[in-house]
């Protein structure tokens, strides 16, 4: 029997990727890191909760295993299972059990879109014992204090069914990221489309007012994402309304009154 | 020739309404005519007098101008289009209205209609919106003006041009009111509210002083508005051109014009992105010191002063030229009494959450801390000492980049206390208001909450008497001794009647459209169809289960017995029950909107298969609290039900506790995944006896925490204006959501509960 498996240093980062911090989030990560303590983000969709564990990740020199969650995530798409390969068995570890193995990073996106059973897996993990149980190998793996585990979710979302369970969640240290402010933000989507810094705050003005029409009926505002890709548009050329419209207004909503309003703004700003 | 005039007038206006210099002046206007349409005129006047003698001779006036596009046959049409206009917005309107006979009144016998205000609100809300991010308001109104609370945008617009080009002119007004409020040229970011009306009474040509101040402001607005939004006043360079030949402001030299049509040549010239006309020195000076970034109201005011003698020492006899267009009317004393109602509004809203959440202390501290209290609240009411506005890096005043994060702390007693997210908005705003919330603002919220106990003990004295029997009993929970008041109250459950009439199916016709939409909307989450995998049996094998069972089988392990896929309809196991507000608040409007919503909702979640429940709520002092049964999980929903929801009617109060523990046990008894308690209410929980304020709110949010242990979701939709400060409290923060638009409210709880449940 064998253990087959992705190989880790695949998941270094070796470059830095381009971060600028909000507040004092890197010095807590760092802090729970030290602690051997799980962190929690929470955060509007696109407001750097990944780019963060990257630089978190490449700041702690350690390999950072990502899982996108959704609801068909079973745990042995997590933990692991066997395989048949020429007409032999042979065990493959799922990213969870990877990341414990080696002690690197492991960072489960938006965790409430996995059914509740699935993230159960991670509670003896995430407390004190830090272990996980592989039932099918009758393996008990201690993470060493390299591991580190984190999970993602957008508070935003008003849905009972996408609700933490308050086990699950009362094991982590928590942190908000919200929508950078302005200048931070300019100078992200500046960075990152490559636009002048001039533009850049024009989006970001853009998207300030789309944020303020969350009592007219737009569930969320325009993320830095969406900026940056705005931004990677106009850089290829494309005219700046026709750009904004195709990256911000069309990606927000559907109600037609809102997209009407929305193109006023960016026509407005640009 | 003078005399056949006069009796032609006589039949029309008896000749006693008339004086002679009145009659004259009529005389000099009809001589011109020709006799046919002197006679169309002299019975035009017949009809315009009556109602206004001042609007006759504005008619005269414009009358000229009028019969040059008109022919004699369309003078009455447009005779009663000007009647129609003074009397919904007055007589200046009227004059507006006759000073553009193409645009008003051409155009649209012409089929060519303008842009009405009404119809585009949907679109410029949101924008405005967006744009002040604060819930400023849009009304028509016959002059264009702010009070920094409200737009007031003109009703109609009808330009030449196309529709698109109209709903822009709204958008570049609406967007110049909001910068004027933004660059605060109502100077209400200062601490003393009459600074600008005392300023203008400082001037002996009022007027004047108060046009040049405007025209400066807009100078300073719309170059604010260059940078800030660039592509609005880009799209209006051709507007802003036209405007500036149409005013006759092209040509203009540093020697010849006066220098208030200087600064106007230029701020059109200065948007249109025109050439800057050549100004004198002064002038020049005057502008750039207006527009400078920094530009302090002081320097405005210092500006005003200078131009102001510079107009009034170049030309004795100035008459003042009308607004530019985009302009309006600068109306600081409405300003003034918009922002003193607001400041009171704030206030309030501000110590009463504040109160909810200092920390109520213990009822025997209190007794002996009360004179301390009472004494010390005194004293820093005077010196503002002890109770002051922290923020979170303790400094008090926060520095000027800072200005985006709204305040988080409280200091209070050495004590900090962090602020709840609305109650900071609302520090924010007083902030942005007075400079720094006002250490009595906190005084008297601690005293609030200090007497909490004492105070309001008053009129929260139980009842006498002994628990009641009969009905269903129910406890409710006394935040003061933190413990429930035993079989305190009593429930009774009441039928409704059905009614016979035509309020469903009318709703049904009302919202024909989005009622189909809805419910496809709802059958799709119906629909929701998926493969399960790892089965014991199913429509398919499950490759993935059974290589790995095969794989374990290899590996000496004992292989599971699930490998198949089965097609499966997603189980929606949902139980909802809906409770309404059936107190006498919400008559009219409100229970309209109310039990349209119910209507809307029963139709959508018939589609969907939901099981759901409707049940009134309301009564009157705890011996008769009330609910109403619409419609319980078994019923199907038929036209009884129907007639039941249109017979919900307006009773007595809103006493929220005992209706919720009532369905807690009834919905706890429902096998269903997942329970919901979904509250639609237009108030705070509040009865005729001491069920009020404080207590009825800390019960009601006991009620619902026991709810929550039992395994039941409550949320409530509220339609309070007010809602923002204790919603939160009571149904912890994201398990409400509000509604300031009554008449959304039908198409937002069907949206509501889509959300809620996907």
């Amino acid at each position: 029997m064998q253990i087959a498996g992705q190989k880790i240093e695949e998941h270094l980062i070796h470059e830095r990727p381009f971060y600028l911090p909000q507040k004092n989030e890197i010095i807590i990560a760092e802090a729970a890191y030290k602690n051997g303590i799980p962190l929690l983000l929470k955060g509007p969709t696109g407001s750097g909760k990944s780019r963060f564990m990257q630089f978190l990740a490449w700041k702690l020199k350690r390999p950072l295993i990502t899982v996108s969650c959704h609801d068909d995530l079973s745990t042995s798409d997590l933990v692991g299972r066997y395989l048949i390969r020429g007409g032999e068995t042979l065990w493959m570890d799922g990213p969870m059990t990877l990341a414990v193995r080696h002690g690197a990073i492991c960072y489960l996106d938006e965790v409430v879109e996995a059914r509740k059973d699935t993230t159960v897996v991670i509670h003896p993990l995430a407390d004190d014992r830090r272990e996980l149980a592989i039932e099918k190998r009758g393996e008990l793996l201690t993470a060493p204090p390299e591991f580190m585990l984190a999970v993602s979710y957008n508070p935003g979302y008003q849905s009972i069914l996408k609700d933490m369970k308050q086990s699950t969640r009362q094991r982590f240290i928590a942190l908000e990221l919200g929508y950078p402010p302005a200048d931070l933000e300019t100078e992200i989507v500046s960075h990152e489309s490559g636009i002048e810094k001039q533009l850049a705050r024009l989006l970001v003005r853009i998207a300030e007012m789309t944020r303020g029409l969350k009592d007219s009926g737009l569930q969320e505002g325009a993320s830095t994402r969406l900026l940056v890709h705005a931004g990677l548009l106009i850089k290829d050329g494309i005219e700046p309304r026709e750009a904004c419209r195709v990256t911000i207004t069309q990606a927000l909503t559907d109600d037609r009154k809102l997209l009407y309003a929305i193109d006023e703004m960016i026509s407005s700003v640009l | 020739m003078k005399n056949g005039l006069i009796e032609r007038l006589q039949k029309v206006i008896p000749v006693e309404w008339l004086n002679d210099w009145e009659r004259d002046e009529i005389f000099s206007h009809l001589t011109y005519h020709e006799p046919l349409v002197e006679k169309a005129v002299i019975e035009q006047l017949g009809i315009i007098w009556p109602i206004s003698s001042a609007l006759c001779f504005y008619f005269l006036d414009h009358l000229k101008n009028g019969l040059a596009c008109l022919s004699t046959e369309q003078l009455p049409d447009w005779v009663k289009g000007i009647l129609d206009v003074y009397e919904a917005d007055g007589l200046q309107a009227a004059r507006r209205y006759m000073d553009d006979v193409e645009g008003n009144f051409l155009c649209r016998i012409r089929g060519e209609k303008g842009l009405t205000l009404a119809e585009i609100i949907p679109k410029l809300l949101p924008y405005i919106r967006g744009l002040s991010r604060k819930t400023l308001d849009l009304q028509p109104s016959a002059s264009l003006h702010t009070d920094t609370n409200t737009l007031f945008l003109p009703r109609e617009i009808t330009s030449p041009a196309n529709l698109s080009h109209n709903f822009y002119i709204y958008k570049l007004l609406a967007s110049f009111l909001w910068a004027g409020i933004e660059q605060d040229i109502y100077c209400q970011q200062q601490t003393d509210p009459e600074t600008l009306e005392n300023f203008i009474l400082s001037f002996e040509d009022q007027k004047l002083a108060m046009a040049c101040y405007h025209l400066l402001q807009t100078v300073r607005v719309a170059d604010f508005l260059k940078a800030y939004l660039p592509g609005l006043i880009r799209d209006g360079q051709t507007f802003f051109r036209r405007l500036r030949k149409e005013a006759d402001l092209t040509d203009i030299s540093p020697e010849t014009g006066d220098g208030f049509a200087a600064v106007r040549s230029w701020l059109l010239a200065h948007c249109a992105n025109d050439p800057l006309p050549e100004l004198s020195g002064e002038t020049e000076s005057i502008i750039r010191k207006v527009v400078a970034s920094d530009t302090h109201h002081k320097e405005v005011f210092a500006a005003t002063t200078n131009f102001y003698e510079r107009v009034r020492c170049h030309q004795e006899d100035f008459t003042l030229p009308c607004p530019l267009f985009f302009q309006g009317e600068l109306r600081p004393q409405e300003a003034r009494m918009a922002r003193l109602s607001r400041r009171e509004e704030h206030k309030q809203q501000f110590i009463k959450a504040l109160a909810a959440v200092i920390p109520s202390r213990s009822a025997a501290t209190q007794t002996e801390a009360e004179p301390a209290e009472k004494n010390q609240a005194h004293e820093v009411s005077e010196s503002g000492a002890s109770v002051s506005p922290m923020h979170q890096d303790g400094k008090k005043e926060k520095p000027e980049e800072d200005r985006q994060d709204d305040p988080r702390y409280i200091c209070l007693d050495d004590e900090h206390l962090e602020l709840p997210e609305e109650l900071r908005h609302v520090a924010r705003e007083i902030e942005d208001d007075l400079g720094a919330v006002p250490s009595f603002y906190i005084a008297s919220a601690s005293q609030m909450a200090g007497g909490r106990g004492r105070a309001s003990g008053i009129n929260l004295q139980p009842e006498e008497g002994l628990p009641l029997h009969g009905g269903l009993l129910y406890d409710e929970w006394d935040f003061r001794r933190c413990g429930f008041r035993k079989n305190w109250c009593s429930l009774i459950e009441k039928r409704i009647v059905p009614a016979k009439g035509t309020f469903v199916s009318h709703t049904m016709e009302k919202y024909r459209g989005q009622i189909l939409q809805l419910k496809r909307q709802f059958e799709m989450m119906r629909t929701q169809q998926r493969f399960v995998k790892r089965q014991k049996d199913g429509d398919d094998i499950d490759l993935d289960a059974l290589t790995e069972a095969y794989a374990d089988v290899r590996a000496g392990l004992v292989p599971s017995e699930r490998l198949f896929v089965r097609l499966q309809r997603d189980e929606r196991d949902i139980a909802a029950l809906f409770l309404v507000d059936m107190s006498s608040s919400t008559e009219g409007w409100v229970g309209t909107a109310l039990k349209e919503s119910l209507v809307l909702l029963s139709e959508a979640l018939h589609s969907l298969g939901d099981r759901y429940a409707i049940y009134g709520f309301s009564g009157m002092r705890r011996s008769r609290s009330e609910i109403f049964h619409v419609k319980d999980f078994t019923e199907p929903y038929s036209e009884e039900i129907k007639g039941r929801i249109a017979a919900i009617s307006p009773m007595d109060y809103t006493r929220m506790g005992p209706p919720i523990r009532h369905f807690t046990m009834v919905l706890k008894d429902v096998d269903a995944r997942v329970r919901l308690l979904i509250i639609l209410t237009d108030g705070k929980p509040e009865d005729y006896d001491d069920y009020k304020g404080e207590y009825a709110i800390e019960d009601t949010r006991h009620a619902l925490i026991e709810a929550k242990a039992a395994g039941i979701h409550p949320f409530c939709i509220s339609i309070d204006k007010e809602a923002q400060d204790y919603l939160g409290h009571i149904f912890g923060e994201i398990n409400y959501t509000f509604i300031n638009d009554v008449k959304k409210l039908p198409l937002r709880v069907p949206e509501i509960y889509r959300t809620l449940t996907s």
